[in-house]
């Protein structure tokens, strides 16, 4: 058994184009990267960068034309590789003729599971995703959060140890990506391996703990989050209700050192979507009081 | 998002068989109930207003005579039914699935291929079976009650007339008879089910290079219309010295790759009243058996490899 | 090995397997195939010549393997044309159908019926067409039944219906008593005849200029078999024949005994003409 739960070694990954041998695409060059066990990844870059192509190797779909990739030291085309992996897709894709509950029925059967085990492990999912309202509605039914947040439930059917999210909040709304976002942290509490695939950097940001940064198929910078976005020279110091005799006086003190410079000065902002958040928090809250 | 247990995360280390009955029979269920969804069930509607047809029909001839029609009518519907739906299902399902996307996260759970490919296979085979067998009993009370009427309307005629002995009675019965209901009919429906099945192994081998559910379709009717020439071309080949080089070679190529159907149409003589020995049911089940077996392997072959 | 196997591409391996089997399978298929037609389960294929004649429909129905189904439509749209008197049309309906089903006797009975039967008594009755173009419509269609008879007889040689149904179009439309008696005398070989093929063999025999030595030898026959067949026709033939050949009076057959009809059903007496001779 690898004490890894993802281990990506020289792996290339090329498509043929036509049917001349030099007519080719590599999609993934000589790719290496690996992932512990409880860690949060975040995969980075644009797209046609080579995330997904990496992710359908990992998942077992595809096979590279060359290196080696391990799952819980399972080749990623083992069967028992794909007992570990959870896998919510971009834009999940499911049987709009099932209903929500069916539909991780028919996912956790495939995973093994029946009865009375199923059927709790289905409401307990159910619960988790906030999706017990809508279980018996059909799929063809559910917004776009709605079905992400069934796919997350789908992923998560056999309590796998590494769960794989593919773009995970795109076309989301902020208040589902939020939700996700909170699930991807109690999965990371829980000792959940997770493997995210994204663009959207602000997301990986709040998320990961290690990070890899992909471009035309090949990694370009690779590490702790923390050690990739630090910036050594410079630091940074928020007051909150310091006077302006006080703020005169810090000013004064950096002026008189040589080496030192005041890059930034100002009132720090909030972002869009903190705000957006907090504001349908606030309704929500009031709405509830109201029915009291 | 609701607060849970933390088991709801708990890793849980399961082995994994080499191949597993169950989720093939999981995937099969699961394409019974898309196919039933997609509302495939209304073609027996169509079907029984067929019978209700058939059966208001009073064609000037003898009472074996309808029965005869009735019967080469429904069967011969329901063996196109069972053909033409184990094609166009078969195709439609396995392309949905990788145009869907669907393929993706079932393939990603732990399923193998080979068990996506028979448990397609067998949901298509079940809702085949079924709805013949729902055809074969709207079909049988038909016959059965347009038997029993001729019968007492023959017999009652051939009583009031005094020149009729026993013995004519009965052969006049026997005559109806034969063209009634029969436990016979049942191999029947046995031979389309067959006949189905082969062409939805060939349908699932197309289906899996196949770049669209239409290229299947049109692909497998094909195959399906030249396995009927089968013996013409056999035929050709062993009686016509005069044939091009090039038409031995297709007929040959005809024979080799193509499966036999003209075989599978020994429903006809059953229709027609022919007795049938079970012998020959038993080796057109084992043919159909391997038929299955090869076609599912050629599937394999090719959709294990597949990258999606 | 494994690895070996890998580096060939898929599609070759594909095509070996599937001629390895179809190889394989073809003895198999054809000595299956032999099985399924000798039983008559499986319609033979058509030969060159009739597929030429089948026109598209019945030969795509054919290759679509959709025979009784097609078949059993033509049949209907057989008796419309029947009902809308449409004789040409029906017989190109039943050449279709006999080339799609050539083993289902019906069809073949059919046609004779329609062609023999129907559309001759229509042409005795269709006064809107001149008498010539009448007689000679008539003629054409009780040959085409004859024609359809031949070819039935030529696909199942055994058949009683299609010769009962011929024989009828030679007995009632045609009057051409020989061949009425050469259908009967043929019929009478086979187990599932009726009785009256073998006396209705000797009556139209009968009836022929010139053999009527050969009718009454053969009739007088049957006339010794037994009590059985002593039929008011047979008796009546052979009187007449008695007379026609001038046969001496020991050997003709007695007159008929008064008690043996105690035990029969009560018929009409036979009513005695001058001469002897009986109307049954």
């Amino acid at each position: 058994m690898s004490d890894l739960a993802v281990k990506v070694k020289n792996m290339t990954k090329v498509f043929s184009k036509g049917l001349k041998k030099s007519d080719y695409v590599v999609a993934v060059d000589n790719l290496s990267f690996e992932i512990k066990p409880g860690e949060v990844y975040g995969l980075i870059g644009p797209n046609g960068s080579g995330k997904s192509t990496t992710m359908k190797v990992v998942l077992g779909l595809m096979s590279p034309t060359k290196g080696d990739v391990k799952v819980f030291g399972y080749d990623s085309g083992d069967i028992r590789a794909r007992n570990e992996i959870g896998f919510l897709p971009e834009n999940p894709y499911f049987y709009k003729h099932l209903t929500g509950k069916e539909t991780l029925k028919f996912y956790g059967k495939l995973c093994g599971f029946r009865g009375r085990e199923l059927k709790d492990r289905i409401a307990e999912l159910l619960e988790l995703v906030d999706l017990e309202s809508a279980a018996n509605r059909r799929l063809g039914g559910y917004s776009k959060g709605m079905l992400q947040r069934i796919g997350l439930a789908q992923a998560l059917i056999q309590r796998p140890r590494l769960v794989i999210l593919d773009e995970p909040t795109a076309g989301v709304d902020p208040l589902g990506s939020r939700q996700i976002r909170d699930l991807i942290l109690k999965l990371k509490d829980d000792g959940i391996t997770v493997f995210l695939c994204s663009h959207l950097l602000e997301q990986v940001q709040e998320v990961c703990d290690q990070v890899g940064i992909i471009f035309e198929g090949r990694m370009r910078r690779e590490g702790p989050l923390e050690e990739l976005i630090q910036i050594e020279e410079q630091t940074a110091m928020t007051f909150s209700g310091a006077k302006p005799e006080l703020l005169a006086k810090v000013r004064e003190l950096i002026e008189a050192d040589a080496g030192a410079t005041i890059v930034e000065e100002g009132h720090p902002k909030t972002t869009l979507e903190r705000l957006f958040v907090s504001l349908s928090h606030a309704t929500a809250t009031e709405e509830k009081e109201d029915e009291k | 998002m609701s607060q849970t247990t933390p088991s709801a995360f708990e890793p849980a280390t399961k082995t994994v068989s080499p191949l597993s009955l169950r989720r093939v029979m999981v995937i099969a269920s699961s394409s019974v109930t898309q196919l039933v969804r997609m509302k495939t069930f209304y073609f027996l509607l169509a079907f029984a207003a067929i019978i209700v047809v058939l059966m208001s029909l009073n064609p000037p001839t003898t009472p074996a005579g309808v029965l005869s029609t009735i019967k080469r009518i429904s069967f011969g519907t329901m063996d196109v039914f069972a053909w033409l739906f184990a094609i166009v299902s078969t195709a439609l399902l396995i392309p949905k699935d990788i145009e869907d996307r669907t393929l993706y996260t079932i393939l990603s759970k732990p399923v193998r291929r080979i068990e996506y490919l028979i448990g397609k296979l067998l949901g298509v085979l079940w809702v085949i079976a079924v709805s013949l067998l729902v055809m074969y009993g709207v079909c049988a009370l038909a016959l059965w009650s347009r038997e029993t009427l001729y019968i007492a309307e023959e017999l009652e005629a051939m009583n009031a007339d005094a020149r009729y002995s026993a013995e004519n009675v009965g052969a006049q019965i026997a005559l109806i008879e034969q063209q009634g209901l029969r436990p016979e009919l049942g191999i029947a429906v046995l031979a389309s089910f067959l006949k189905a099945a082969v062409v939805a192994s060939v349908t699932i081998f197309l289906s899996t290079f196949a770049s669209s559910s239409l290229f299947s379709i049109i692909i497998s009717v094909l195959v399906f219309i030249i396995g009927h020439a089968h013996t013409m071309a056999t035929s050709f080949w062993l009686y016509q010295t005069d044939n091009s080089l090039f038409v031995q070679l297709l007929l040959k190529v005809v024979k080799i790759f193509i499966p036999n159907f003209q075989l599978y149409s020994f429903s006809h003589g059953i229709i027609q009243g022919e007795a049938v020995a079970y012998s020959l049911v038993w080796q057109m089940t084992g043919l159909t058996g391997v038929y299955l077996v090869v076609f599912l392997f050629l599937s394999l072959l090719v959709f294990i490899d597949k990258e999606f | 090995m494994v690895s070996f196997f890998r580096k060939i591409p898929r599609t070759i391996v594909v095509l070996v397997v599937l001629a390895a089997f179809g190889l394989a399978r073809t003895p198999f298929e054809n000595r299956l195939g032999e099985q399924l037609i000798e039983a008559k389960l499986v319609v033979p294929p058509p030969g060159m010549t009739v597929l030429d004649q089948m026109g598209q429909s019945a030969l795509m129905a054919t290759l679509g393997g959709l025979r009784p189904l097609v078949a059993g439509f033509l049949s209907l749209r057989g008796y419309e044309n029947f009902s809308e008197k449409n004789w040409d049309e029906l017989r190109q309906t039943y050449q279709v159908i006999t080339a799609l089903e050539p083993l289902e006797e019906s069809h073949w009975v059919n046609a004779i019926w329609h062609l023999g039967i129907n559309a001759t008594a229509n042409m005795e009755l269709d006064r809107k067409l001149p008498g010539f173009e009448r007689k000679r419509r008539f003629h054409n269609y009780a040959q085409q039944a004859i024609e359809f008879a031949e070819k039935g007889l030529e696909q199942i040689p055994d058949s009683v219906p299609i010769r009962k149904q011929l024989a009828e179009v030679y007995r009632e439309k045609l009057k051409d008593w020989e061949n009425a008696a050469r259908v009967y005398g043929e019929m009478m070989e086979f187990d599932d005849a009726p009785q009256y093929a073998e006396r209705f063999h000797g009556y139209f025999l009968a009836k022929v200029p010139g053999k009527e030595q050969e009718a009454y030898d053969y009739l007088k026959g049957l006339y010794d078999e037994g009590e059985h067949q002593h039929l008011p026709t047979l008796i009546f033939e052979i009187r007449r024949l008695e007379e026609e050949l001038k046969i001496p009076y020991p050997r003709r057959i007695p007159e008929a005994d008064p008690d043996a009809n105690r035990a029969r059903p009560q018929k009409p007496k036979p009513q005695a003409l001058p001469g002897g001779i009986v109307i049954p």
